[in-house]
C-alpha cells in the first residue's frame, strides 16, 4: 500500500479542523546592550483547532522562543500572530494577561510549582483567575492524582509533579495547550505516562495540544510534527498513523 | 486569592529568623514614636488642663509695692482681661526635727478658694478657715518630702519675725508644675517650698496693707502672640512706673512653664528623629530581603504571569509581605511604644507635679504610627520586588544570567591579594560584588554605632556642666542670702560661725541693661578681686579675672545685646535708686552659664552709692555632718537670712538625678542600637546563606567543619560593620554637635565633650553586638542539610 502524500493529508488537516491559531512571518531577535541575538527568522505556521502537534528540534533551534510567541509570554520582534482572527501581537500587556489567563494552558519542563502551595492549591492558583474553572479535584483526578492532592510539591515525585503541572493548565479550560519539554526532566517510564495523559486530553477533551521537545521519538504520538531548527521550520509534516504514548520510546 | 494566601503565610513562617529581625527593628522605630508622641500629649494635655483647671496667669509683673486701688486702670489696657494683686516674699522656715534651714516662697491667696488666677488644687487638709489667720497651705511635694499633714505646725520667719503657723492643707498649682529654688535647676522639695497665705494675713505680716508686691494677669486669646505681650507687658510697666517695677514676665518666661514646655518641646523633635532613623534601616533591610525572596521567586513569578496573572496581582500579592510585616511591627511598636511611654510619663511624675499624669491611650498616634509602619514596610517591598514582578513572563522564566566574574580592585594588588587565604578571598569578593547588601549592612552599622556615641556623649556632656559648675565655678559649700542688703558685718560675722573655715561675700544687682533697643533683665555678681569660691570661668575652664571697673559678661549676653568688649551698656537698676548708670563692657567670656554678668565687689557697691554691702554670703565649710548640722543651727537663729542653699547638697541631687535619667536612656539605647545590629546583619547573612548553599555544601564535602565555614561569614560581617562602626564614630560627632547647637538656651549651654571612654565602649559594643548577631547565624550553618544543597538549583 503507497504511503499516504504528506501535503494530500494535510490538506485533508486543514480542511477538517479550524484554524486555531497562525504565526505570519514571525521573527524575534534578542538584544542584551549592544548584543543582538536572533532566534527566528520569518517563521510561518498554522496551529489547527483539536490537533495534537509536536514541534521538534535541537537545544537552541528557537522552539521555546516559538511557544512563548503562541502562548503570549513573549512578544515577536517582527510578524503576526492570530488567535481567533484577532492579531495578538500587537495587543498591550493587560491584554495579553488575558489572552493568557482565557485561552492558553502551560506546562513547562521543569513544572514550576509554587512549593509552598499544596497540589490542589497549586492547580487553584489557576483556577480562581479563570472565569468557567473545571474544579481542582476534577483536574486533578484527569491527570490520575486523586489521592495526592495534599501533598506538597517536594513530597511528590517528578511525573506526580507534572502531572499537577498539567492540571493546573487544564482546570482553565484553555483552548490550546502548551508544553515546554514536558517529559525533559523524567525518565522513560514517567514520560511516558504524561505523554499519555496529554494524548488522553487530545482524544476525550479535544484539547489543542502543542508539545515542544528536542526528543523526536514523541513525534510519533503526533497528528502532525514540524521541525525547527536555526530559527525557521524546516518541515512541516503530518503523521498518517500516531501511535500511542505507551509504544513511544527513546 | 485564598491560596495566594496560603503561599504568603507559609512563605512568612519559612523566613521567621530574618522576619523576626526585621519586625524588631520596625516595632523599635514605631515604639519610640508612639512613646515619645503618647509621652508628649500626655504632658500637652496635662499641662492645658491644668492651666485651663488653676486660670493660669499670661504675665506677671513684680514690683516693689502698690496699692491695690491703683491697678483698676490695668485692665483697660487693650488684651488684658483680668488681673490679681499678690504679695510674694522669699522666706526662710523652720522645722521641727529639721535641722537645715529651709527657704521658700510665701504667697498669699483670697480668703476664700477659687482665685481668679493661678488656684490651687488642694492634695490634703482644706483651704483656709475664719478660725485663725496664721493658717498655711503647704505646696505638696514640700509636705511629702517632710511627712506634713494637715494639724502639722511649721515656723517661717516673715518680714525678720518668727511665726508659727498651722498646716492647713497641702496644694499643687499649676504656676508650681516645675519647682525650683532660686539658682537651682532641679527640685528640691526637701529645701525649698511654697508657702500659701491668706492675703488680709500677708498684709498685715508683711506691712503691706491695701498693697501687693505682684500681679497677676490673663490676656485675651487674640493678644497670646509674643509681640502682642510684649506690647502690653511694656504698656503695663509704664503704667507701673512709679511702684518700682523689678521685672514683666510673660507665661513664656515663667520658670516653671519655661521647663515644661522645653521639655515636651523636646519630646515632639525626638519623636520624629529616632523613628526615622529606624524604620529607614528597617525598610532597607526588608528592601534586601524581598529582593531575595522575589529572586528566588522569579520562576514562580514568571509562571504566574504565564497563567495569566497581571502585574498589579503579582505586586499587589508580594506587598502584602509588607503590609503583613508593617501591620506586625506596627502592633508590637504600639504595645512596647505603650509601655515605655507609661515608664517615661512615671518618670515625668518625679519632676513634674500635675494633679493627674497618666499614659493614655491615643487614637490618632496608634493609627499613625500603624501607617508609618505600613508605609515603610511596603516602600522596602515595593522597591525590592519591583524589578522582578516587572519582568516578562519568559524572561522572569530564565534563570538569571550568573554575576559576571570581575575581579574586585583589590585583586590587582597582587602582593596583598596573594597573601590572603582563599576564606577572605571568599570574603571580599562577595563583599564588592554585593554592592548593595553591603551598603545596607554598613548604614545599619552606621546608624548603631551613631546612636551609641550621641547618648555616651549626652552623659558626657552633663556632667561635664555639672564638674563646671560645682567644681570650678561655684566651690562654696553653703550659701546664704539676706532679704535686703547687708553691710560688711554680716560677713564678717559669718566667718565666725563654727564649722565655717572660709567665707567670701557676694553683692547682687537685679537690673536691666541696654543697648539700644536691645535690653535684657539679668543680675550681675559683684566677687571680691581674690574670689575662690565663685570663679569666672571661660569653656576652657581658665579663670578669668573680674575687672577692677566695668563689667565681664558671657557670649550669650553680648550676642543678645549686640556688644563687643570696649562698649557701654545703660544699666537701671530694678530696685532702690533706679538711675541709669552707664557700665562699660571689659570683657566678654564663653560660658556655659547664659546670661551672667560679674563685676567687681568695690565697683559694683560703687556704682549703686553703696560702701561694701552685701546680697549673700558663700561659706566654706568643715565637711563633717556635725560640723553642718552646728552651722544650720546658728544660721537659724539669724532672721534676716532669706535662704541658705547646700550648695553640696545641690550637686549629689543633680547628680543623683542626671544618673537616674541618663541610666535608663543609655540602657534602652544600647538595646535598640543592640536590634539595629542583630536586624541587619542577621538579615544578611541569612539572605546570603540561602544564595551560597552549594558553595557551603561544597566546603562541608570538602572537610570543613561548621565552625570553620561560619568563619566566612563572621569574617565578612566585621568587614561590613567594623568600617560602618568606624563612620558611626563622626556621624555621632556631627549628631552631638548639633544636638548641643539645638539645646543652646539663654539658661545655659551644655558643654560638648565626649569622653574617651565614650569613643572606646561605642566601639567595643559595636563589636560585640556584631560577634552576638553571628550566633544564630552559626546555628544556621550547622542546622543545614548541606547534601541536600549540593542537587539545589535556581
Amino acid at each position: 500500500m503507497p504511503a499516504p502524500d504528506a501535503d494530500a493529508l494535510e490538506s485533508d488537516l486543514a480542511k477538517q479542523s479550524t484554524i486555531l491559531l497562525s504565526l505570519k512571518s514571525i521573527s524575534k531577535t534578542y538584544t542584551t546592550g549592544d548584543v543582538s541575538v536572533p532566534v527566528l527568522h520569518h517563521v510561518d505556521l498554522d496551529i489547527y483547532a483539536g490537533e495534537f502537534l509536536v514541534i521538534v528540534g535541537p537545544s537552541g533551534s528557537g522552539k521555546s522562543t516559538l511557544l512563548n510567541i503562541v502562548g503570549g509570554i513573549d512578544v515577536p520582534t517582527e510578524g503576526d500572530v492570530y488567535f481567533h482572527n484577532q492579531n495578538i501581537s500587537l495587543f498591550n500587556e493587560q491584554q495579553l494577561t488575558r489572552y493568557r489567563r482565557e485561552h492558553i494552558g502551560f506546562v513547562f519542563q521543569f513544572y514550576n510549582l509554587v512549593p509552598t502551595l499544596t497540589a490542589r492549591e497549586n492547580v487553584i492558583v489557576a483556577a480562581d483567575i479563570s472565569a468557567a474553572p473545571m474544579s481542582a479535584d476534577e483536574a486533578l483526578e484527569l491527570v490520575g492524582l486523586g489521592s495526592r492532592v495534599n501533598h506538597f510539591p517536594a513530597q511528590l515525585s517528578g511525573g506526580e509533579q507534572q502531572r499537577v503541572a498539567i492540571a493546573r493548565a487544564l482546570v482553565k479550560n484553555p483552548e490550546l495547550l502548551l508544553c515546554d519539554e514536558p517529559t525533559g526532566a523524567l525518565d522513560l517510564s514517567t514520560g511516558r505516562m504524561i505523554l499519555e495523559v496529554l494524548g488522553n486530553l487530545n482524544r476525550e477533551l479535544g484539547k489543542t495540544v502543542v508539545i515542544i521537545t528536542h526528543n523526536s521519538a514523541i513525534g510519533h504520538m503526533a497528528q502532525r510534527i514540524v521541525r525547527i531548527g536555526s530559527g525557521t521550520i524546516a518541515e512541516t509534516k503530518v503523521n498518517p498513523h500516531p501511535i500511542p504514548a505507551r509504544q513511544v520510546t527513546w | 486569592m485564598k491560596v495566594l494566601h496560603h503561599k504568603l503565610l507559609r512563605e512568612l513562617l519559612a523566613a521567621k529568623g530574618v522576619l523576626a529581625a526585621i519586625i524588631s527593628i520596625i516595632a523599635v522605630g514605631i515604639g519610640c514614636f508612639i512613646a515619645m508622641s503618647s509621652t508628649y500629649d500626655n504632658l500637652e494635655y496635662s499641662r492645658k488642663n491644668y492651666y485651663r483647671l488653676c486660670h493660669m496667669a499670661d504675665f506677671s509683673i513684680e514690683l516693689k509695692k502698690v496699692p491695690v486701688g491703683d491697678l483698676a486702670t490695668l485692665t483697660e489696657v487693650p488684651g488684658v482681661i483680668n488681673i490679681l494683686p499678690r504679695i510674694v516674699f522669699q522666706v526662710t522656715a523652720s522645722l521641727e526635727g529639721v535641722e537645715k534651714p529651709l527657704s521658700g516662697q510665701v504667697v498669699s491667696l483670697p480668703a476664700h478658694e477659687n482665685a481668679p488666677i493661678n488656684r490651687i488644687v488642694i492634695k490634703q487638709g482644706n483651704y483656709f478657715t475664719d478660725q485663725r489667720q496664721e493658717e498655711v497651705i503647704v505646696n505638696d511635694a514640700f509636705a511629702r518630702a517632710h511627712h506634713l499633714q494637715p494639724g502639722d505646725h511649721i515656723q517661717l520667719i516673715l518680714n525678720n519675725r518668727l511665726q508659727d503657723l498651722l498646716i492647713v492643707g497641702t496644694a499643687i498649682s499649676s504656676e508650681f508644675v516645675y519647682l525650683i529654688g532660686p539658682g537651682g535647676l532641679v527640685p528640691e522639695p526637701e529645701s525649698y517650698g511654697v508657702f500659701y497665705l491668706k492675703h488680709s494675713y500677708a498684709e498685715d505680716v508683711f506691712g503691706f496693707e491695701g498693697a501687693a508686691n505682684q500681679i497677676l494677669g490673663q490676656l485675651a486669646p487674640e493678644f497670646q502672640s509674643p509681640n502682642r505681650v510684649r506690647e502690653i507687658l511694656d504698656q503695663l510697666e509704664l503704667n507701673l512706673d512709679d511702684f518700682g517695677v523689678f521685672s514683666t514676665t510673660p507665661l513664656a518666661q515663667q520658670s516653671s512653664h519655661w521647663f515644661l514646655k522645653s521639655e515636651i518641646d523636646g519630646l515632639k523633635v525626638s519623636a520624629t528623629i529616632l523613628p526615622t532613623i529606624f524604620l529607614i534601616v528597617a525598610a532597607l533591610a526588608l528592601n534586601l530581603l524581598m529582593s531575595r525572596m522575589a529572586e528566588q521567586q522569579r520562576t514562580v513569578v514568571g509562571t504566574f504571569k504565564a497563567l495569566g496573572y497581571s502585574n498589579q496581582e503579582m505586586f499587589l500579592h508580594f506587598i502584602q509581605f509588607g503590609l503583613l510585616i508593617g501591620l506586625a511591627g506596627g502592633i508590637f511598636g504600639i504595645l512596647i511604644g505603650y509601655s515605655l511611654a507609661g515608664g517615661m510619663t512615671a518618670q515625668y511624675r518625679n519632676f513634674f507635679e500635675f494633679p493627674s499624669l497618666t499614659n493614655q491611650l491615643y487614637p490618632r498616634v496608634i493609627i499613625l504610627g500603624m501607617l508609618i509602619s505600613v508605609f515603610f514596610s511596603v516602600l522596602g517591598t515595593f522597591r525590592g520586588v519591583r524589578s522582578v514582578v516587572r519582568l516578562s513572563p519568559a524572561e522572569a522564566m530564565r534563570p538569571k544570567p550568573p554575576l559576571r566574574a570581575r575581579r574586585i580592585l583589590l585583586e590587582k594588588i597582587r602582593s596583598f591579594w596573594n597573601a590572603l587565604d582563599f576564606r577572605w578571598q571568599l570574603v571580599l569578593r562577595d563583599i564588592f560584588r554585593n554592592r548593595t547588601r553591603t551598603l545596607g549592612g554598613v548604614l545599619s552599622a552606621t546608624v548603631g554605632a551613631m546612636l551609641l556615641l550621641m547618648t555616651f556623649s549626652m552623659y558626657d556632656s552633663a556632667f561635664a556642666l555639672l564638674n563646671f559648675q560645682y567644681d570650678k565655678l561655684l566651690l562654696s559649700d553653703i550659701d546664704i542670702s539676706f532679704k535686703d542688703d547687708h553691710d560688711y558685718a554680716a560677713y564678717f560675722e559669718s566667718q565666725q560661725i563654727n564649722g565655717v573655715d572660709y567665707a567670701e561675700p557676694l553683692f547682687q544687682v537685679g537690673c536691666t541693661l541696654k543697648n539700644g533697643i536691645h535690653e535684657k533683665k539679668v543680675g550681675i555678681t559683684g566677687i571680691l578681686s581674690n574670689a575662690r569660691l565663685t570663679i569666672p570661668r571661660d569653656t576652657a575652664g581658665n579663670r578669668v579675672d573680674v575687672p577692677e571697673t566695668g563689667i565681664l559678661v558671657t557670649r550669650k549676653l553680648a550676642d543678645i545685646l549686640q556688644i563687643q568688649a570696649g562698649d557701654s551698656l545703660e544699666m537701671i537698676p530694678v530696685s532702690g535708686d533706679r538711675t541709669v548708670r552707664r557700665v562699660p563692657v571689659m570683657k566678654i567670656i564663653d560660658s556655659y552659664l547664659g546670661l551672667t554678668v560679674y563685676a567687681d565687689f568695690q565697683y559694683l557697691n560703687l556704682l549703686m552709692g553703696e560702701s561694701s554691702s552685701l546680697s549673700s554670703v558663700q561659706l566654706k565649710t568643715n565637711p563633717r555632718p556635725a560640723a553642718t548640722r552646728q552651722i544650720y543651727r546658728q544660721l537659724k537663729q539669724v532672721p534676716a537670712i532669706q535662704s541658705v542653699t547646700s550648695i553640696r547638697d545641690q550637686k549629689e541631687k543633680l547628680q543623683e538625678v542626671l544618673i537616674d535619667q541618663m541610666i535608663v536612656m543609655i540602657v534602652v539605647v544600647i538595646i535598640f542600637s543592640c536590634l539595629i545590629f542583630f536586624g541587619s546583619i542577621l538579615n544578611a547573612s541569612l539572605i546570603s546563606l540561602s544564595e551560597r548553599q552549594q558553595e557551603i555544601a561544597t566546603l562541608r564535602v570538602l572537610g570543613y567543619t561548621p565552625a570553620e565555614v561560619g568563619s566566612i561569614f563572621l569574617r565578612e560581617n566585621i568587614c561590613v560593620n567594623l568600617p560602618g562602626i568606624l563612620l558611626g564614630l563622626p556621624a555621632g560627632y556631627w549628631a552631638s554637635k548639633a544636638i548641643n547647637i539645638a539645646y543652646d538656651t539663654e539658661l545655659f549651654r551644655m558643654p560638648f565633650t565626649i569622653g574617651t571612654m565614650s569613643w572606646v565602649y561605642t566601639v567595643l559594643l559595636g563589636i560585640l553586638f556584631t560577634l552576638i548577631s553571628h550566633w544564630p547565624v552559626q546555628k544556621a550553618i550547622q542546622k543545614m542539610d548541606w547534601l541536600k544543597s549540593l542537587n539545589v538549583k535556581e
